[in-house]
């Protein structure tokens, strides 16, 4: 039972809805998250979700503080409960300041712990009375305002954006909801705030998730075409493009499967585009057949994954980073790649920018490694986290009607695959004059022309795998750290552990702990950690997959053993427990 | 460029590896008429070649192409399109790439509509991998596979493509050159998915469906008073099995290709070289 409250350093609050799935726990958390926002808080939001449209417990978590936020803790300080599962599943975060409300009038009898605070408030009489039963969730929200004395007018602004397309009657109906429920907590209990004081500041944040920083991403770094097939997590993707990219002459298709879905978009690469697919789970499987294709044939192409809980089917709903291998080894033969795997939500945004560009300078498939957490994760950030400014935009080799001549063989074949000193070949898109050139899955020669002699095949080979090289020498491949620089203990963590793992960093502060952290956004070509390794006294690899896989590959790489961290229940690593785990973990023997 | 081009810029110096006397050589040299009268060249045109003896067409050919993953080259002409719509595409490829692994792509590239042509070259046979059956080969039809034949019925690729709401139906005899020319020309001149099943007989797997077999049992529409407009018309020869008919079954006069239904006409290859300039009003959604 909230262990760790006494940590609460940032003076953040813990905020939860919960219920049935189709109750509406999503665009209610969501609107409290964006009132927080508004009043200048930052928020850090994660849900918990089953893939069904209705039924099934449901619950969308805010973290709150003036100060930036990147994790969740075990730790819940305002509930509002819908169903009795809600409180059940959240037991072990709640602690005797909590207060939960609920609706006495409902069928079920809450049972809530003596030393907490229950707030009964009739939800759905009172939002009936507001206009319409379906307010209830609103009601909640005004009710939730008034035990922490936050202002009832920042809910306003979201729910103008959240109903305002259903017109202003709505809108109205739902402030007053919020007010009803604000009313009727100040007139029945005497709590003066349970001793909150949600201060506000007059910042201006944005509140987006993962996805929709890719999404942007894609659309600031150009991307014209995108092809998917819905699948859980990465469909919001899809959803954020479609509509969005037209506006740029740019166009969504919805493929008839994943195989179709990479081969479109590798055919609009063909033809100039910068393209992107994304998938998940057994999505990624199907696409795998075509990674080689892309390989081969040099063409340019933005494959994300958006990683969820596996193998086959797995827990869809649920996190994991269990794709690693798969991205870097997917496919059969050889496959020369990258694989960039964005660790913060303003790095989903930055990274595939950058994943475009790596495409297109080296004409080689770029995978795009998110996460579930990532994916369904609200954040807020100052805009200028995401200055469009700062873009830049390189198109690699792209040779225009000018500049063919010089590409052209004795008989005035354009020379597609040219065998270069830094691997990388002319890209000639249709239309231009007098390089049309037939690219293929087949070896081939600098023509693009099948192939099955000896020296042909090794040259590119060889200047596929030199484009790679040649990128490992020109580009940056950094880490990002965190924490004690010259701490003896050090922690490394790709992907999206990194904000769980800053704030961790408080934690063991607060216990004498120093570590040093180092966050890995570049698994292919990555960082070589050889010296931060053979620095430190402990290595710690953290990572929410059970295997440890990115663990396998340092070890490889440094030829070391590392202690390991592995979360595989489908949930997203705290702050909180990863300060005890690491704490744990630094008191073990090194593994021999 | 265009006006001069004539069908043998569309021939590379790469000499065909098909066996001596195969279809898929009157095919293609069907399909490179069909795009020199039509007013394309080898720079404008797009080439998407599956996998089998029909896919190597690709190299066989000069344009812009790729051969690629047996089965997907209809998703990837799709793309090449939807980012084009300047380049004249055509997809290729055998009865296996279309009618077996990609029978789920054939589908809906033909529901779809993108306005491409799609040549399947149908031997009824696998060929590259020395004689299996294929979705094509007639029940009783004995290969190293099925040595009792299939023992299904052959997909009607026909039938599928009308069931899926096909715009434009037709089928060619690779060895009546002129014919078949002509109907490649029509489907690529109509607007939306031009599909093309043309007999290409294997002289080396298929000793049933033969050149003779075709000559001696092809009824040309064009001789039959046929309205290719007239649906339940051409229902009746889609689906009528006692014979083959080559000639334009069906053609959809209304047919609205997908660049138009959807407003796909931009050339998505040029792009700004930074951020669009109102690119703040994407992150300003988030406030």
């Amino acid at each position: 039972m909230g262990g760790k409250a006494q940590h609460n350093m940032a003076e953040d609050l813990n905020w939860a809805v919960g219920g049935e799935a189709g109750d509406g726990i999503d665009s209610t958390g969501k609107i409290f998250a964006q009132a927080l926002s508004r009043a200048g808080r930052h928020v850090f939001t994660s849900k918990d979700f089953a893939s069904r449209i209705r039924g099934g417990y449901t619950s969308y978590k805010i973290r709150t503080s003036v100060e930036q936020v990147q994790s969740v803790v075990d730790r819940l300080d305002i509930l509002v409960a819908l169903t009795q599962r809600t409180i059940d599943e959240n037991l072990d975060e709640l602690h005797e300041g909590s207060a939960i409300i609920y609706d006495g009038e409902r069928s079920w009898e809450a049972e809530i712990p003596d030393e907490m605070t229950a707030v009964d408030v009739p939800l759905k009489s009172l939002a009936e009375e507001a206009g319409g039963a379906i307010m209830r969730n609103i009601v909640a929200l005004g009710a939730a305002c008034e035990i922490t004395g936050f202002d009832v007018e920042y809910l306003d602004e979201a729910l103008e954006k959240r109903f305002g397309g259903k017109g202003s009657k709505i809108v109205e109906n739902n402030k007053e909801a919020a007010r009803v429920g604000q009313e009727y907590v100040r007139e029945n209990y005497d709590l003066d705030h349970l001793g909150y004081n949600i201060e506000t500041t007059d910042s201006d944040y944005v509140l987006l998730n993962g996805n929709e920083a890719i999404g942007m991403g894609a659309l600031a770094a150009g991307c014209r075409f995108y092809a998917g097939y819905p699948i859980t997590p990465a469909t919001s993707i899809m959803e954020y493009l479609t509509g969005r990219i037209d506006d740029y002459g740019g166009h969504v298709v919805q493929a008839e499967d994943e195989l179709s879905a990479i081969n479109m978009a590798l055919g609009a690469a063909r033809s100039g585009a910068r393209s992107m697919t994304a998938t998940s789970g057994a999505g990624i499987d199907l696409m795998t057949e075509t990674f080689g294709l892309v390989a081969t044939s040099e063409t340019p192409l933005v494959i994300t994954d958006v990683q969820r809980s596996g193998p086959s089917t797995g827990m869809p709903t649920k996190q994991e980073q269990g794709d690693l291998n798969m991205a870097l080894y997917g496919g059969h033969g050889e496959v020369p790649r990258f694989v960039v795997a964005p660790t913060s939500i303003t790095e989903c945004f930055w990274k595939t920018v950058e994943a475009f560009n790596l495409a297109e300078k080296y004409q080689t498939p770029v995978f795009l490694v998110s996460d579930l957490a990532m994916s369904v994760t609200e954040q807020t950030f100052p805009p200028e986290a995401f200055d469009m400014d700062e873009v830049e935009i390189d198109r690699g080799k792209l040779v225009d009607d000018d500049e063919v001549d010089e590409w052209l063989d004795a008989q005035g074949h354009f020379r597609a695959h040219a065998v270069t000193e830094d691997g990388v070949s002319p890209r000639a898109i249709p239309g231009t004059t007098d390089a049309a050139h037939m690219s293929t899955g087949l070896e081939h020669d600098e023509l693009g022309r099948r192939t099955e002699e000896e020296d042909e095949r090794v040259h590119q080979v060889d200047k596929r795998y030199r484009k790679v090289e040649t990128a490992r020498e020109q580009e940056d491949w950094d880490y990002r750290e965190f924490g004690n620089a010259d701490a003896e203990n050090l922690i490394i963590s790709w992907g999206s552990n990194e904000g769980a793992l800053v704030e961790a960093l408080e934690y063991l502060e607060d216990d004498g702990i120093d570590v040093r952290v180092i966050s890995v956004p570049y698994i292919y070509p990555r960082p070589d950690l050889t010296e931060e390794i053979e620095a430190a006294a402990d290595t710690i690899v953290v990572e929410c997959n059970a295997t440890g896989q990115f663990a396998d590959v340092i070890e490889r790489d440094v030829l070391t053993r590392v202690k390991r961290i592995n979360k595989y229940t489908g949930v997203r690593f705290k702050a909180d427990e990863l300060a005890d785990a690491i704490t744990e973990k630094l008191t073990e023997e090194v593994p021999a | 460029m265009s006006s001069d081009v004539r069908f043998t810029d569309f021939k590379s110096d790469k000499q065909p590896t098909w066996c001596p006397g195969c279809g898929d050589f009157g095919t293609m040299n069907g399909m490179m008429k069909a795009l020199a009268n039509t007013g394309n060249d080898p720079d404008n045109t797009f080439v998407v070649a599956g996998i089998g003896c029909s896919g190597k067409i690709g190299t066989y050919m000069h344009s812009y192409a790729l051969h690629g993953v047996h089965g997907r080259a209809l998703p990837v002409g799709t793309g090449v399109k939807m980012a084009r719509p300047d380049i004249e595409v055509m997809v290729a490829g055998g009865d296996g790439d279309g009618y077996s692994i990609g029978a789920g792509h054939f589908v809906h590239a033909v529901r779809r509509n993108v306005d491409m042509t799609y040549v399947v070259m149908d031997n009824r046979i696998y060929g590259l991998t020395k004689g299996q059956a294929s979705p094509t080969s007639r029940s009783d039809f004995e290969t190293s596979t099925t040595p009792e034949g299939p023992k299904q019925p052959p997909v009607n690729p026909l039938a599928l493509a009308l069931a899926s709401g096909a715009s434009f139906i037709a089928q060619s005899f690779s060895s009546d050159a002129m014919r078949h020319a002509e109907i490649i020309e029509e489907a690529i001149e109509h607007d939306g998915f031009g599909f093309v099943n043309v007999f290409s007989p294997c002289v080396t797997f298929n000793d049933v469906d033969t050149y003779d077999y075709f000559r001696d049992n092809l009824v040309d529409l064009q001789d039959e008073d046929h309205d290719p407009n007239d649906y339940e018309a051409a229902k009746g020869v889609i689906l009528d099995s006692d014979k083959e008919y080559q000639g334009v079954m069906y053609q959809n006069e209304n047919s609205v290709p997908y660049h138009e239904e959807h407003g796909v006409t931009e050339d998505m290859s040029e792009i700004p070289d930074g951020a669009p300039d109102d690119a703040m009003d994407l992150v300003r959604e988030f406030y």
